[in-house]
């Protein structure tokens, strides 16, 4: 019993900043703008968080739950600064888009990588590749943690999951509901008929892919102050990668890219669950770490084919072409 | 210059504007009265859409003025057009697949309500119910909630117009706008300008069908060449006239040819089947014998299975049932090189796809088809200078304008000559079968002038032609037998001689009691 509350509890505290990045995957593509930038926004944004964190700590007595929170809003600003990069390669100067995801991954890596050196080096004194971060607290809500099963879900619930579902509905309703989205998704299916109604193409764009580096560098400082406690390159696990696979399983809407997101979760949970549970070393974790990948291969090869990707995504928007 | 004439709507004067080597236009000047159908026509490239282009702010004229009721403008951009109730339908609809009629209309001035007095959002309710009032008011009948993948290029043409109405437009530009439809759905967007005329809206044609410009226009503005050549009163000038004009030479509106004469059978189609990607079935149970020297024409609505039946012909797909003999062998397991071979000519309905290599020379697309054969090879080797030399034949003698001559790299020709280089090439093979599919699209007057001679050169050489096209003039002008395809199916197969324009349409929307 305590394995599958443990799944589930792990599985949420997982998947729900994964769809928080995915959902900034879904912006970037449903504006016509290919994103596989999504590993390189969450790093930079949580090495953003983090070192205003460090800094905070280091100076304030503020509580390691008020410099979390200043540390996402943080994370949201680096994200989106360190995503233009990607908008102004994609729309304003017409470079592949997938080109420039990959190099903006592969920068993410070695600036931050770099930068934490250095800064640990004047704080600390000595080099090193770390940011030592504390792990957010988590709260049980009384009563209803008790109840078999659903009870799990209440359980250790660290507060950034609320703060995601709460942002995540803000992004549905600015996707589905308002102007801006709806010419959003207009973008990324026929930007000549935004241009011919009188909307602004690239403008549309460069706010989309703000927003989802914005919302990436949330996921990865979630992760910073979770599974790994600390900034340091290994944030940069595959988990970018994993949102955009999960994007593509929830057929870029939103709602459905959640229970994706979820179900990843539960897999990896269950997976390090199974393994404790019958009593392997830990070097069989990463083993059964690999499901979520494992089944992104799987899920891949069934669910590709029926999917309709935003149509105009990867293409560089000519106003001349007709 | 006040510029003050209460009487014009639209005033262009002397505008001029250069692109890189060409001047598209060259000091037009046209005066648009309000409550009119003003038609502009001219050939492919003569400097239309251009024009209109300028008039809806997607370009700026290097020279010359734009008056909008008396009132000098300066338009940057297709919105401020549409500030002064400039609306236009363009030739490539813009519209999002995936969307509903009702969103597609409204993007970009999307109407709002608060929810909960303080949640602003996108009101499409309200949206949708002024829409259908719009739609009533013109006859323009659309149901605003269908998804735009659901409808037919018909009604998304009356979304586009919808568009301008629900943007109050008073200046509606139409472009090309009836190159997409059947006969009846022509007719019927006639009658939708006429209420818009009714309405009091001013409306500008650009077409070059000159048939539409006598039923509907009031007057007409010949363009060639990016220059203006003459304002008509469509009433008093004759459609010969007005094609003489537009094409700056004496033109043969409908190709002339001599009776028939049938051989034997050479093309023997017999309950073929074939499915697409998605595994739908396309062409449906089609049988039919084209004879020596005999244009079979299959018409249609495009998408309704014409292109896979040619491609089922030539192998490009697979046949899923039934059979195709050419001169009484069947040739239905054989691969596209054998049935090339056999005596197969085919000129794709995608020219650039799958008719040229748009990066080889014209020497190189020209004997493409026999490259690895006496005189190009010998034991194995190219002669490059047989090529040339059989290069040089085929452009002169099909009029292919080329910048190198043989050495001319496909890409940097227009559509119109890749066309007639495809063409060259294939009737040089004196195949006897060639399957024409969309021969003429893109192609300007003179050219299709051309194109059809040599069509009906062939016939009479004792060649038999596969053509098909969604042009029902072209089809009715060269057709000895005419097969109407539907659906997949053909529903149809007579004499051209017995089915009129009218019929053959009608057969084009699935009817099939007369």
């Amino acid at each position: 019993m305590t394995y599958i509350n443990n799944m589930i509890t792990d599985g949420l505290a997982f998947g729900i900043p994964l769809f928080i990045m995915a959902v900034g995957a879904i912006y970037s593509e449903k504006s016509g703008i290919t994103n596989l930038a999504v590993e390189g926004f969450q790093g930079f944004g949580a090495f953003c968080g983090a070192v205003l964190a460090t800094l905070l700590g280091m100076s304030t007595g503020l509580g390691t739950q008020t410099i979390l929170y200043l540390a996402l809003v943080m994370a949201f600003i680096g994200g989106a600064f360190y995503a233009t990069l990607h908008a102004l390669l994609c729309i304003k100067f017409r470079a592949d888009q997938t080109i420039s995801g990959v190099v903006i991954n592969i920068l993410a890596v070695a600036l931050t990588t770099f930068l934490t050196s250095q800064i640990s080096g004047v704080l600390y004194g000595n080099a090193s590749n770390k940011l030592t971060l504390d792990v957010s607290a988590r709260f049980t809500v009384p009563g209803i943690s008790s109840i078999p099963i659903i009870g799990a879900v209440f359980t250790k619930v660290y507060p950034f999951e609320i703060i995601i579902l709460v942002i995540a509905v803000f992004m549905w309703y600015l996707m589905y509901k308002s102007r801006y989205g709806m010419r959003l998704r207009a973008c990324g299916e026929n930007p000549q008929a935004v241009d011919a109604a009188g909307g602004n193409v690239a403008r549309t764009r460069f706010i989309a892919v703000l927003i989802s580096g914005g919302l990436s560098g949330i996921g990865g400082m979630c992760f910073a102050y979770s599974i790994l406690s600390n900034f340091s390159p290994s944030i940069y696990l595959g988990y970018g990668y994993l949102a955009i696979a999960a994007m593509i399983f929830g057929n870029w809407n939103i709602i459905p890219t959640f229970f994706v997101c979820i179900f990843f979760g539960l897999a990896r949970a269950g997976g390090s669950q199974l393994c404790v549970s019958m009593g392997l070393a830990s070097i069989y974790t990463d083993l059964f770490m690999m499901t979520p990948y494992i089944l992104t291969l799987i899920l891949l090869m069934f669910f590709s084919k029926r999917n309709h990707p935003p149509k105009a995504a990867g293409e560089v928007y000519d106003k001349g072409k007709r | 210059m006040s510029g003050k004439n209460e009487e014009y709507i639209v005033e262009m004067r002397h505008i001029t504007k250069r692109f890189p080597g060409i001047i598209a236009n060259d000091d037009v000047t046209i005066q648009v009265k309000k409550g009119e159908i003003y038609a502009l026509l001219g050939e492919n490239g003569a400097g239309k859409s251009t024009l209109m282009s300028m008039l809806y702010g997607l370009y700026e004229p290097d020279d010359g003025e734009i008056y909008i009721r008396g009132e000098k403008v300066v338009f940057k951009s297709p919105s401020e057009a549409a500030a002064r109730n400039i609306g236009m339908v363009h030739q490539h609809f813009k519209l999002v697949d995936n969307y509903t009629i009702g969103e597609n209309i409204v993007l970009g001035i999307e109407p709002m309500k608060k929810f909960l007095g303080f949640i602003p959002y996108v009101d499409m309710k309200e949206a949708n119910e002024k829409i259908s009032r719009l739609s009533k008011e013109y006859g323009l009948e659309v149901n605003p909630t269908d998804l735009i993948s659901d409808i037919n290029v018909s009604i998304r043409q009356r979304v586009e117009i919808l568009k301008m109405l629900y943007r109050e437009a008073e200046i509606l530009i139409f472009d090309e706008p009836t190159a997409i439809l059947t006969p009846q759905e022509v007719e019927y967007l006639l009658k939708i300008m006429e209420e818009l005329r009714k309405g009091g809206k001013t409306i500008i044609l650009i077409t070059h069908k000159i048939e539409e410009i006598k039923k509907i226009a009031d007057r007409c503005a010949i363009l060639r060449r990016g220059a203006l050549v003459d304002i008509l009163d469509v009433r008093t000038t004759s459609t010969q006239e007005m094609a003489n004009l537009m094409v700056g030479r004496t033109v043969e509106l409908e190709a002339t040819k001599s009776a028939a004469k049938f051989g034997k059978n050479v093309l023997s189609v017999k309950n073929l089947c074939v499915r697409n990607e998605d595994k739908v079935e396309v062409v449906k149970n089609v049988s039919f014998d084209i004879r020596e020297g005999e244009i079979f024409a299959i018409a249609g609505v495009s998408g309704n299975g014409q292109v896979e039946l040619a491609d089922a012909i030539t192998g490009l797909m697979k046949a899923e049932s039934g059979s195709v003999s050419l001169l009484g062998k069947d040739i239905s397991g054989e691969t596209i090189r054998e049935r090339n071979r056999d005596g197969i000519s085919y000129i794709p309905e995608d020219r650039q796809k799958f008719g040229v290599f748009m990066d080889f020379s014209l020497r190189d697309n020209l004997t493409i088809r026999r490259y690895y054969k006496e005189p190009f090879s010998k034991n194995g080797i190219f002669r490059f200078e047989e090529a040339r030399k059989y290069a040089e034949r085929v452009i002169e003698r099909y009029d292919v304008r080329s910048g190198q001559g043989p050495k001319t790299v496909m890409r940097s020709m227009s559509g119109g000559n890749q066309q007639k280089a495809i063409v060259g090439r294939e009737i040089e093979e004196h195949s006897p079968l060639i399957i024409f599919v969309q021969p003429t699209r893109g192609l300007d007057m003179g050219a299709i002038e051309n194109i059809h001679r040599d069509i009906i050169a062939e016939r009479d050489r004792g060649a038999a032609i596969l053509l098909i096209s969604l042009e029902l003039t072209e089809v009715m002008g060269l057709a000895d037998t005419i097969g109407v395809i539907y659906n997949g199916q053909l529903l149809k197969i007579a004499d051209a001689s017995e089915l009129t324009s009218q019929d053959v349409g009608r057969y084009m929307m699935g009817v099939t009691e007369a």
